[in-house]
Protein backbone atom coordinates (compact mmCIF):
# COMPACT_ATOMS: atom_id res chain seq x y z
CA UNK A 1 0.00 0.00 0.00
CA UNK A 2 0.96 3.65 -1.16
CA UNK A 3 0.42 6.70 0.68
CA UNK A 4 -2.54 7.62 -1.43
CA UNK A 5 -6.18 8.51 -0.77
CA UNK A 6 -7.45 4.81 -2.11
CA UNK A 7 -5.16 2.71 -0.60
CA UNK A 8 -5.19 4.16 2.80
CA UNK A 9 -9.33 3.70 2.31
CA UNK A 10 -8.00 -0.31 1.77
CA UNK A 11 -6.25 0.10 5.15
CA UNK A 12 -8.88 1.31 6.67
CA UNK A 13 -11.32 -1.97 5.74
CA UNK A 14 -8.58 -4.37 5.97
CA UNK A 15 -6.78 -3.07 9.36
CA UNK A 16 -6.34 -6.65 10.89
CA UNK A 17 -4.15 -7.54 7.87
CA UNK A 18 -1.92 -5.11 7.15
CA UNK A 19 0.74 -5.17 10.08
CA UNK A 20 3.83 -3.99 8.27
CA UNK A 21 5.54 -0.18 7.73
CA UNK A 22 8.24 0.43 5.48
CA UNK A 23 10.33 3.66 5.52
CA UNK A 24 12.99 4.41 2.78
CA UNK A 25 15.43 6.03 4.32
CA UNK A 26 16.95 8.87 2.38
CA UNK A 27 19.87 11.65 3.33
CA UNK A 28 19.58 15.28 1.04
CA UNK A 29 22.58 17.61 0.16
CA UNK A 30 23.03 19.62 -2.74
CA UNK A 31 26.92 20.41 -1.57
CA UNK A 32 29.66 17.76 -2.88
CA UNK A 33 28.13 14.68 -2.50
CA UNK A 34 24.57 15.00 -3.67
CA UNK A 35 25.02 12.79 -6.85
CA UNK A 36 26.24 9.64 -4.65
CA UNK A 37 23.05 10.62 -2.58
CA UNK A 38 20.62 10.89 -5.52
CA UNK A 39 21.65 7.93 -6.87
CA UNK A 40 21.55 5.60 -3.98
CA UNK A 41 18.29 7.74 -2.80
CA UNK A 42 16.72 6.38 -6.40
CA UNK A 43 17.76 2.80 -6.30
CA UNK A 44 15.98 2.57 -3.14
CA UNK A 45 12.75 4.37 -4.44
CA UNK A 46 12.80 1.80 -6.99
CA UNK A 47 13.35 -0.97 -4.65
CA UNK A 48 10.59 -0.01 -2.19
CA UNK A 49 8.20 0.26 -5.10
CA UNK A 50 9.05 -2.37 -6.48
CA UNK A 51 8.26 -4.53 -3.25
CA UNK A 52 5.40 -2.76 -2.30
CA UNK A 53 4.20 -4.09 -5.53
CA UNK A 54 4.58 -7.42 -4.86
CA UNK A 55 3.46 -7.66 -1.32
CA UNK A 56 0.72 -4.66 -1.39
CA UNK A 57 -1.31 -6.52 1.08
CA UNK A 58 0.23 -6.88 4.23
CA UNK A 59 2.76 -3.58 4.34
CA UNK A 60 2.05 0.26 4.01
CA UNK A 61 5.23 2.08 2.28
CA UNK A 62 5.53 5.23 3.82
CA UNK A 63 6.95 8.76 1.86
CA UNK A 64 10.96 8.49 2.64
CA UNK A 65 12.55 9.53 5.81
CA UNK A 66 14.61 12.46 4.86
CA UNK A 67 17.61 14.14 6.46
CA UNK A 68 20.39 16.65 5.36
CA UNK A 69 23.50 14.63 5.65
CA UNK A 70 24.50 17.59 8.09
CA UNK A 71 21.94 16.54 10.74
CA UNK A 72 24.02 14.34 13.51
CA UNK A 73 23.20 10.80 13.50
CA UNK A 74 22.09 10.45 17.12
CA UNK A 75 19.44 13.08 16.17
CA UNK A 76 18.10 11.09 13.36
CA UNK A 77 18.16 8.05 15.41
CA UNK A 78 16.07 9.63 17.56
CA UNK A 79 13.32 11.16 15.36
CA UNK A 80 13.08 7.56 13.32
CA UNK A 81 12.91 5.60 16.57
CA UNK A 82 9.99 8.28 17.24
CA UNK A 83 8.15 7.80 14.34
CA UNK A 84 8.70 3.92 14.93
CA UNK A 85 7.11 4.35 18.39
CA UNK A 86 4.12 6.42 17.01
CA UNK A 87 3.52 3.48 14.05
CA UNK A 88 3.88 0.76 17.13
CA UNK A 89 1.34 2.44 19.14
CA UNK A 90 -0.72 2.27 15.93
CA UNK A 91 -0.71 -1.37 15.21
CA UNK A 92 2.11 -1.82 13.40
CA UNK A 93 3.89 -5.06 14.42
CA UNK A 94 6.60 -4.65 11.88
CA UNK A 95 8.92 -1.05 11.04
CA UNK A 96 11.39 -1.92 7.84
CA UNK A 97 13.73 0.58 7.12
CA UNK A 98 15.50 0.42 3.83
CA UNK A 99 18.61 2.61 3.17
CA UNK A 100 21.64 2.53 0.75
CA UNK A 101 23.19 5.20 3.34
CA UNK A 102 25.95 3.50 5.19
CA UNK A 103 25.41 5.25 8.49
CA UNK A 104 23.07 3.78 9.83
CA UNK A 105 24.73 0.40 9.49
CA UNK A 106 26.97 1.27 12.58
CA UNK A 107 24.17 2.71 14.58
CA UNK A 108 22.16 -0.46 13.74
CA UNK A 109 21.41 -1.36 17.51
CA UNK A 110 19.90 2.10 18.83
CA UNK A 111 17.16 1.82 16.28
CA UNK A 112 13.49 0.21 17.37
CA UNK A 113 13.12 -1.35 13.68
CA UNK A 114 14.60 -3.74 11.26
CA UNK A 115 17.22 -2.25 9.32
CA UNK A 116 18.24 -3.88 5.46
CA UNK A 117 20.67 -1.38 3.65
CA UNK A 118 21.87 -2.07 0.25
CA UNK A 119 25.04 -0.58 -1.29
CA UNK A 120 23.76 1.94 -3.79
CA UNK A 121 24.40 1.17 -7.07
CA UNK A 122 25.54 3.56 -10.19
CA UNK A 123 22.78 3.52 -12.35
CA UNK A 124 23.54 6.38 -14.41
CA UNK A 125 25.72 4.38 -17.11
CA UNK A 126 23.64 1.27 -17.01
CA UNK A 127 21.19 0.66 -20.16
CA UNK A 128 17.41 -0.32 -18.79
CA UNK A 129 17.57 -4.10 -19.35
CA UNK A 130 20.32 -4.59 -16.92
CA UNK A 131 18.97 -2.15 -14.48
CA UNK A 132 15.65 -3.94 -13.77
CA UNK A 133 17.33 -6.95 -13.68
CA UNK A 134 19.73 -5.39 -10.81
CA UNK A 135 15.99 -4.34 -9.05
CA UNK A 136 14.52 -7.58 -9.82
CA UNK A 137 17.71 -9.24 -7.93
CA UNK A 138 17.69 -7.02 -4.96
CA UNK A 139 13.65 -7.26 -4.77
CA UNK A 140 14.04 -10.64 -4.53
CA UNK A 141 16.50 -10.68 -2.20
CA UNK A 142 14.65 -8.14 0.14
CA UNK A 143 11.18 -10.01 -0.72
CA UNK A 144 12.81 -13.05 1.13
CA UNK A 145 14.52 -11.15 4.10
CA UNK A 146 10.64 -9.31 4.98
CA UNK A 147 8.85 -12.94 4.76
CA UNK A 148 11.72 -14.66 6.98
CA UNK A 149 10.90 -11.67 9.40
CA UNK A 150 7.14 -12.07 9.34
CA UNK A 151 7.14 -16.03 10.27
CA UNK B 1 -22.91 26.23 -84.24
CA UNK B 2 -20.99 23.03 -84.36
CA UNK B 3 -17.40 24.72 -82.74
CA UNK B 4 -20.03 26.10 -79.81
CA UNK B 5 -20.89 22.48 -78.63
CA UNK B 6 -17.42 22.26 -77.24
CA UNK B 7 -17.21 25.71 -76.20
CA UNK B 8 -18.00 26.10 -72.35
CA UNK B 9 -20.45 29.21 -71.74
CA UNK B 10 -19.38 31.93 -69.49
CA UNK B 11 -22.54 30.86 -67.50
CA UNK B 12 -21.51 27.26 -67.38
CA UNK B 13 -17.99 28.20 -66.61
CA UNK B 14 -19.58 30.28 -63.69
CA UNK B 15 -21.46 27.28 -62.32
CA UNK B 16 -19.15 24.76 -62.35
CA UNK B 17 -16.46 26.79 -60.86
CA UNK B 18 -19.32 28.09 -58.10
CA UNK B 19 -20.47 24.20 -57.46
CA UNK B 20 -16.95 23.10 -57.49
CA UNK B 21 -16.16 25.52 -54.62
CA UNK B 22 -19.11 25.47 -52.71
CA UNK B 23 -18.81 21.76 -52.27
CA UNK B 24 -15.57 22.40 -51.16
CA UNK B 25 -16.62 24.67 -48.67
CA UNK B 26 -19.63 22.72 -47.58
CA UNK B 27 -17.03 19.28 -46.67
CA UNK B 28 -14.74 21.60 -44.96
CA UNK B 29 -17.55 22.44 -42.60
CA UNK B 30 -19.34 18.90 -42.42
CA UNK B 31 -16.58 17.12 -42.19
CA UNK B 32 -15.46 17.62 -38.72
CA UNK B 33 -19.46 17.53 -37.73
CA UNK B 34 -19.30 13.95 -39.05
CA UNK B 35 -16.27 12.80 -37.16
CA UNK B 36 -17.59 14.42 -34.11
CA UNK B 37 -20.72 12.05 -34.30
CA UNK B 38 -18.76 8.99 -35.51
CA UNK B 39 -16.02 10.26 -32.79
CA UNK B 40 -17.42 7.63 -29.75
CA UNK B 41 -17.35 4.19 -32.26
CA UNK B 42 -14.06 4.89 -33.91
CA UNK B 43 -12.32 5.29 -30.53
CA UNK B 44 -11.03 1.90 -29.65
CA UNK B 45 -10.99 0.67 -25.96
CA UNK B 46 -8.17 1.08 -23.68
CA UNK B 47 -6.09 -1.08 -22.41
CA UNK B 48 -7.59 -3.84 -25.04
CA UNK B 49 -4.37 -4.28 -26.73
CA UNK B 50 -2.91 -7.57 -26.75
CA UNK B 51 0.93 -7.60 -25.83
CA UNK B 52 3.21 -9.83 -26.83
CA UNK B 53 4.28 -12.19 -23.53
CA UNK B 54 6.37 -15.41 -24.69
CA UNK B 55 6.88 -18.01 -27.28
CA UNK B 56 4.41 -20.76 -27.86
CA UNK B 57 6.93 -23.66 -27.64
CA UNK B 58 8.47 -22.69 -24.44
CA UNK B 59 5.18 -23.27 -22.73
CA UNK B 60 5.35 -26.00 -20.53
CA UNK B 61 2.19 -27.89 -18.57
CA UNK B 62 4.63 -26.57 -15.62
CA UNK B 63 3.35 -22.54 -14.63
CA UNK B 64 6.11 -20.40 -15.66
CA UNK B 65 6.24 -17.06 -15.18
CA UNK B 66 6.57 -14.03 -17.56
CA UNK B 67 7.13 -10.52 -16.81
CA UNK B 68 5.73 -7.99 -19.86
CA UNK B 69 4.52 -4.09 -19.85
CA UNK B 70 1.55 -2.39 -20.47
CA UNK B 71 0.86 1.25 -21.06
CA UNK B 72 -0.97 2.76 -18.68
CA UNK B 73 -2.91 6.02 -18.71
CA UNK B 74 -2.71 7.98 -14.91
CA UNK B 75 -4.71 11.15 -15.12
CA UNK B 76 -2.08 12.87 -17.73
CA UNK B 77 0.85 10.55 -16.84
CA UNK B 78 1.43 8.26 -19.22
CA UNK B 79 3.44 5.16 -17.90
CA UNK B 80 4.72 1.65 -18.09
CA UNK B 81 3.48 -0.66 -16.15
CA UNK B 82 5.47 -3.96 -15.12
CA UNK B 83 2.94 -6.70 -15.11
CA UNK B 84 3.45 -10.71 -15.12
CA UNK B 85 1.76 -13.97 -16.16
CA UNK B 86 1.67 -17.37 -14.84
CA UNK B 87 1.09 -19.27 -17.79
CA UNK B 88 0.86 -22.92 -18.79
CA UNK B 89 -0.39 -25.39 -20.72
CA UNK B 90 -3.27 -28.08 -19.36
CA UNK B 91 -3.65 -31.76 -20.27
CA UNK B 92 -5.84 -30.24 -23.63
CA UNK B 93 -3.03 -28.70 -24.79
CA UNK B 94 -4.80 -25.15 -23.91
CA UNK B 95 -3.11 -22.23 -22.84
CA UNK B 96 -3.84 -20.51 -19.41
CA UNK B 97 -2.32 -17.61 -18.38
CA UNK B 98 -3.04 -16.36 -14.69
CA UNK B 99 -2.79 -13.10 -12.96
CA UNK B 100 -0.68 -13.10 -10.30
CA UNK B 101 -2.47 -11.22 -8.34
CA UNK B 102 -3.73 -12.24 -5.13
CA UNK B 103 -7.75 -11.72 -5.19
CA UNK B 104 -7.30 -11.23 -1.37
CA UNK B 105 -5.30 -8.05 -1.17
CA UNK B 106 -2.97 -7.92 -4.21
CA UNK B 107 0.22 -9.11 -3.36
CA UNK B 108 2.13 -11.05 -5.66
CA UNK B 109 1.80 -15.00 -5.91
CA UNK B 110 4.27 -17.54 -6.76
CA UNK B 111 3.93 -21.48 -7.67
CA UNK B 112 5.42 -23.77 -5.28
CA UNK B 113 6.04 -20.71 -2.73
CA UNK B 114 5.04 -22.86 -0.08
CA UNK B 115 7.20 -26.24 0.75
CA UNK B 116 4.55 -27.42 2.58
CA UNK B 117 1.69 -26.93 -0.12
CA UNK B 118 3.34 -28.37 -3.74
CA UNK B 119 2.02 -27.91 -6.87
CA UNK B 120 -0.14 -24.59 -5.35
CA UNK B 121 0.36 -21.27 -5.65
CA UNK B 122 1.11 -19.22 -2.68
CA UNK B 123 1.01 -15.59 -1.68
CA UNK B 124 3.32 -14.82 1.29
CA UNK B 125 1.40 -11.75 2.74
CA UNK B 126 -1.19 -13.84 4.68
CA UNK B 127 -0.38 -17.26 3.38
CA UNK B 128 -3.63 -17.65 0.74
CA UNK B 129 -3.21 -20.69 -1.47
CA UNK B 130 -4.72 -21.58 -4.63
CA UNK B 131 -4.72 -24.42 -7.15
CA UNK B 132 -2.95 -24.69 -10.78
CA UNK B 133 -6.08 -24.00 -12.22
CA UNK B 134 -6.32 -20.90 -9.79
CA UNK B 135 -8.91 -21.60 -7.85
CA UNK B 136 -8.29 -20.63 -4.04
CA UNK B 137 -8.39 -23.18 -1.42
CA UNK B 138 -11.24 -22.96 1.08
CA UNK B 139 -9.76 -21.88 4.45
CA UNK B 140 -7.51 -19.30 3.49
CA UNK B 141 -8.16 -15.77 2.66
CA UNK B 142 -8.39 -15.50 -0.98
CA UNK B 143 -11.71 -14.77 -1.55
CA UNK B 144 -12.17 -15.51 -5.40
CA UNK B 145 -10.24 -17.23 -7.98
CA UNK B 146 -7.21 -15.90 -9.87
CA UNK B 147 -7.85 -13.98 -12.73
CA UNK B 148 -7.17 -15.16 -16.11
CA UNK B 149 -5.66 -13.08 -18.77
CA UNK B 150 -7.65 -13.14 -22.43
CA UNK B 151 -4.93 -14.87 -24.57
CA UNK B 152 -4.49 -15.46 -28.26
CA UNK B 153 -1.68 -16.92 -30.28
CA UNK B 154 -0.46 -15.55 -33.10
CA UNK B 155 2.33 -16.92 -35.13
CA UNK B 156 3.89 -18.80 -32.66
CA UNK B 157 3.72 -16.16 -30.42
CA UNK B 158 1.28 -15.75 -27.01
CA UNK B 159 -0.14 -12.54 -26.69
CA UNK B 160 -1.96 -11.35 -23.48
CA UNK B 161 -4.67 -8.95 -22.86
CA UNK B 162 -6.95 -8.11 -19.46
CA UNK B 163 -6.87 -9.86 -17.10
CA UNK B 164 -10.49 -10.51 -15.88
CA UNK B 165 -12.14 -12.88 -13.39
CA UNK B 166 -13.15 -16.13 -14.22
CA UNK B 167 -15.92 -17.12 -15.81
CA UNK B 168 -15.34 -14.08 -18.15
CA UNK B 169 -12.67 -15.03 -20.26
Amino acid sequence: MKWTVYDVEMYEKEKQYIDTVVIPLMPLTLSSGAKAAVSGGEFVQLLTNEIERQLKGRLFLLPPFTYFVTEPISECTKRLNDWTNELKESGMDHVFYVTSDRQWKEIEQQLSGTLFSFPAVPFEHMDEAYKRQIVQEQTTKLLNAFISQWT
Amino acid sequence: MSENKHRVSRRQFLNYTLTGVGGFMAAGILMPMVRFALDPILKEEAGTEMVPVAQVKDLTTEPQRFDFKVKVKDAWYESEEPKSAWVYKDEKGEVIALSPICTHLGCTVNWNGDKAHPNQFFCPCHFGRYTKDGTNIPGTPPPAPLHRYEYKVKDGKLYLGKAKPRGEV
